[in-house]
């Protein structure tokens, strides 16, 4: 070897040291081909040079320079076997071109890809020692190539996991969201949010179908033009997420407005609301697992939203649960506690309030050793107003009951009093009577009630004297009143409409006929046993229909 | 509960919002506001300076989706700016720097808002 071809040598090495320092000190795949490209093309003179690489089987093309554009989207697509470098396609593309030499890169057990040369600049032909040259170069590269290829590799999977964990908490913490009972349109806001930052969407809507309702809750399209298209039965059905090939195919209207996807929400197994969306501004189509996504936070979302008006409703109904307890409580503190005695009268009294707590009236007051005062009323409406307007009625009662008035005079006080008080057309039907021990007898005026039956000797009389409802209007025409001189065993019976028009199953009512019949086959007995007779045969009737009205029966029997 | 406040301040025509905290599902309102208050005062060229923003969700992100159309109707825009690692690659995961301008830091992006504006002179 003589000094100049030792010195030649010497550099090669230099260059080699240096190249494999260089290209092991990277993991970058592209800074890698690109200096492995360069080094070979200097080293050569040659003025073209691309690397393909085995991407899973398949040689595709990775790095070129010199190549022209038009050049490099023809390389043909071919698979890596033994057989790849004699390929005939692949040397029909070499001669067009113009690449001269080609060199496997192969790691220990495999071939990582090829590179390819084109000619010198100086024309001359590639050598034998240019060929192993190339090969030790390929050698020192092919550990760095193959490492950046996996770690390529790697980074594709690892921001495909990425964006996975990404999407799971975007999951984790709208349900964590969506846990805290906020208003539907929160709900619905969150939710779209969530979807477009995602997917990258600008228009979107979001409706629910809940008892029957179509509620437009979010949306960027035409909000009146959305029901009107949604209004079928299609939708309410819709099982299965719509793709833009099946709106465009059946719902044209709608993928004119602009909607490519749209997404059943569903709550166990029926279908709730929609998502709608427009397409993605990127282009991209919705992938089978963005579609899963969607789907999946809008079954969150509708869970949300129908468990906060189940919530509500729940709410609504305890509330009214304790109005009615309220209620209860008023109507129980107003009936007597307890029923005077008095020797020529025989009383028994019923009183049984419904669930809605309806307005039944009662009153048996002691105005003195002799005489006495009987009520019944019904007030019109239920709950809470019915009770406290019944307060009242015997707050007046009582106070006129013991001023010694006239009952018909009495009465048209009530009524100014009552018309005073009602504002939201409510009244009461009133019935009301003094009882005097002594004389045994009774004086009454029935303000509208019920008529109450005096049965003596099998013949029934209604007690039927007096005049308006009470808080209608204003007294115009006085009432009247009706004095009775009553005989031993004439049975008197006051009864609130609850008994006439209890209901059984099919819906038919007790009727007064009924009552009447009762009434006057059951006058022998006592006033308790009466009761007891009128009861059993109401709820035998009604067998267990629950009752919407009260039920207030009194009777009172001469003895 | 995790923190989430924004300020704005006025740069000439250009106004720049800047987030603090972490921007999920639960404080994206705030952001949703803040927008909601530029655009009622036409202000349509928004910086939003992410400089102290720990953490921002998908529903975070989809704030910018909500407001970027009628902005550029406008011709406005929102453009990014100072964004931390984490917070980069989650627009990046989510193909944002396709549609949004994204700067190293506010002063950039406030400069290339006066580039354009010197165009359109």
């Amino acid at each position: 070897m003589n000094e100049s071809e030792s010195i030649k040598v010497k550099r090669n090495l230099t260059a080699l040291v240096e190249f494999s320092r260089i290209i092991n000190s990277s993991l970058d795949l592209d800074f890698i081909l690109n200096n492995v490209l360069l080094t070979c093309m200097g080293k050569f003179l040659a003025t073209r040079g691309l690397i393909a690489l085995n991407i899973n089987g398949k040689l595709l093309l990775r790095a070129s320079k010199g190549i022209p554009e038009e050049l490099k989207n023809k390389f043909p697509e071919l698979p890596v076997d033994e057989n790849l470098i004699h390929n005939s396609e692949l040397k029909k593309y070499f001669s067009e071109g113009r690449l001269q030499a080609i060199e496997k890169i192969s790691s220990s057990d495999d071939c990582l890809g090829i590179v390819c040369l084109g000619e010198k600049l100086n024309k001359q032909p590639f050598t034998e020692d240019d060929s192993e040259f190339l090969k030790t170069i390929l050698n020192i590269s092919s550990s760095a190539i193959q490492n950046s290829m996996v770690v390529d590799k790697l980074s594709v999977v690892n921001r495909f996991l990425d964006s996975r964990v990404q999407r799971l908490n975007s999951l984790f913490e709208l349900s964590k969201e969506f846990g805290l009972f906020s208003e539907s349109a929160r709900v619905a806001k969150l939710l779209v949010y969530s979807i477009i930052g995602q997917f990258l969407v600008s228009k979107y809507a979001v409706l629910t179908f809940i008892d029957g309702i179509t509620t437009v809750i979010e949306s960027k399209f035409p909000e009146h033009r959305l029901k009107e298209l949604l209004n079928s039965d299609d939708f309410l059905k819709l099982e299965n997420p719509l793709s833009k090939h099946e709106i465009g195919k059946k719902y044209n209207e709608l993928f004119n407005l602009g909607i490519e996807l749209i997404v059943p929400m569903q709550l166990q197994g029926q279908t709730k609301g929609l998502i709608l969306l427009s397409k993605r501004i990127n282009n991209q189509e919705y992938s089978e697992s963005d579609i899963e996504f969607i789907y999946s936070v809008g079954s969150l979302a509708i869970i949300s939203i129908e468990n906060r008006r189940l919530f509500k409703e729940e709410l609504a109904k305890q509330k009214m649960e304790e109005e009615l307890e309220i209620a209860r409580g008023i109507q129980r503190n107003l009936l007597p506690a307890k029923i005077p005695q008095y020797s020529s009268f025989d009383i028994a009294v019923m009183n049984l309030t419904s669930q809605q707590v309806g307005g039944d009236y009662y009153d048996i007051i002691r105005l003195d050793d002799n005489t006495f005062c009987v009520a019944i009323g019904d007030v019109s409406g239920k709950g809470v107003p019915a009770a406290l307007l019944m307060a009242n009625l015997q707050a007046f009662l009582k106070t006129t009951c013991r001023q010694g008035m006239q009952l018909e005079e009495a009465t048209a006080l009530i009524n100014d009093l009552i018309s005073e008080n009602t504002s939201d057309g409510r009244f009461i039907t009133f019935f009301w009577g003094i009882l005097d021990n002594e004389k045994r007898s009774l004086n009454y005026v029935n303000a509208g009630h019920n008529h109450p039956l005096l049965i003596r000797d099998g013949v029934i009389r209604k007690l039927d004297k007096g005049g308006i409802i009470l808080g209608v209007m204003k007294t115009m025409i006085p009432y009247i009143s009706e004095n009775i001189q009553l005989k031993k065993d004439d049975v008197i019976l006051l009864f609130t409409d609850g008994i006439t028009e209890a209901k059984d199953k099919f819906d038919d009512e007790y009727s007064d006929e009924k009552l009447e019949a009762l009434a006057v086959d059951s006058a022998a007995l006592s006033s308790k046993e009466i009761l007891e007779k009128i009861k059993t045969d109401v709820q035998a009737f009604a067998r267990g229909t629950a009752q919407s009205d009260d039920m207030t029966v009194v009777v009172i029997k001469a003895i | 509960m995790a923190e989430f406040s924004t300020s704005t301040k006025d740069a000439g025509d250009i106004n720049v919002i800047y987030l603090k905290g972490y921007l999920d599902a639960h404080t994206a309102p705030v952001l949703e506001n803040t927008f909601s208050d530029l655009i009622e005062k036409s202000r349509y060229s928004i910086v939003v300076n992410f400089g102290e923003l720990a953490y921002i969700s998908s529903a975070g992100l989809g704030v910018f989706m909500a407001f970027i159309e009628k902005i550029r109707e406008n011709n406005g825009d929102i453009k990014l700016a100072g964004m931390s690692d984490k917070v980069y690659n989650i627009f990046d995961l989510l193909g944002f720097p396709l549609l949004y301008e994204i700067f190293k830091s506010e002063e950039d992006a406030i400069k290339k808002f006066d580039e354009i504006k010197k165009l359109e002179k």
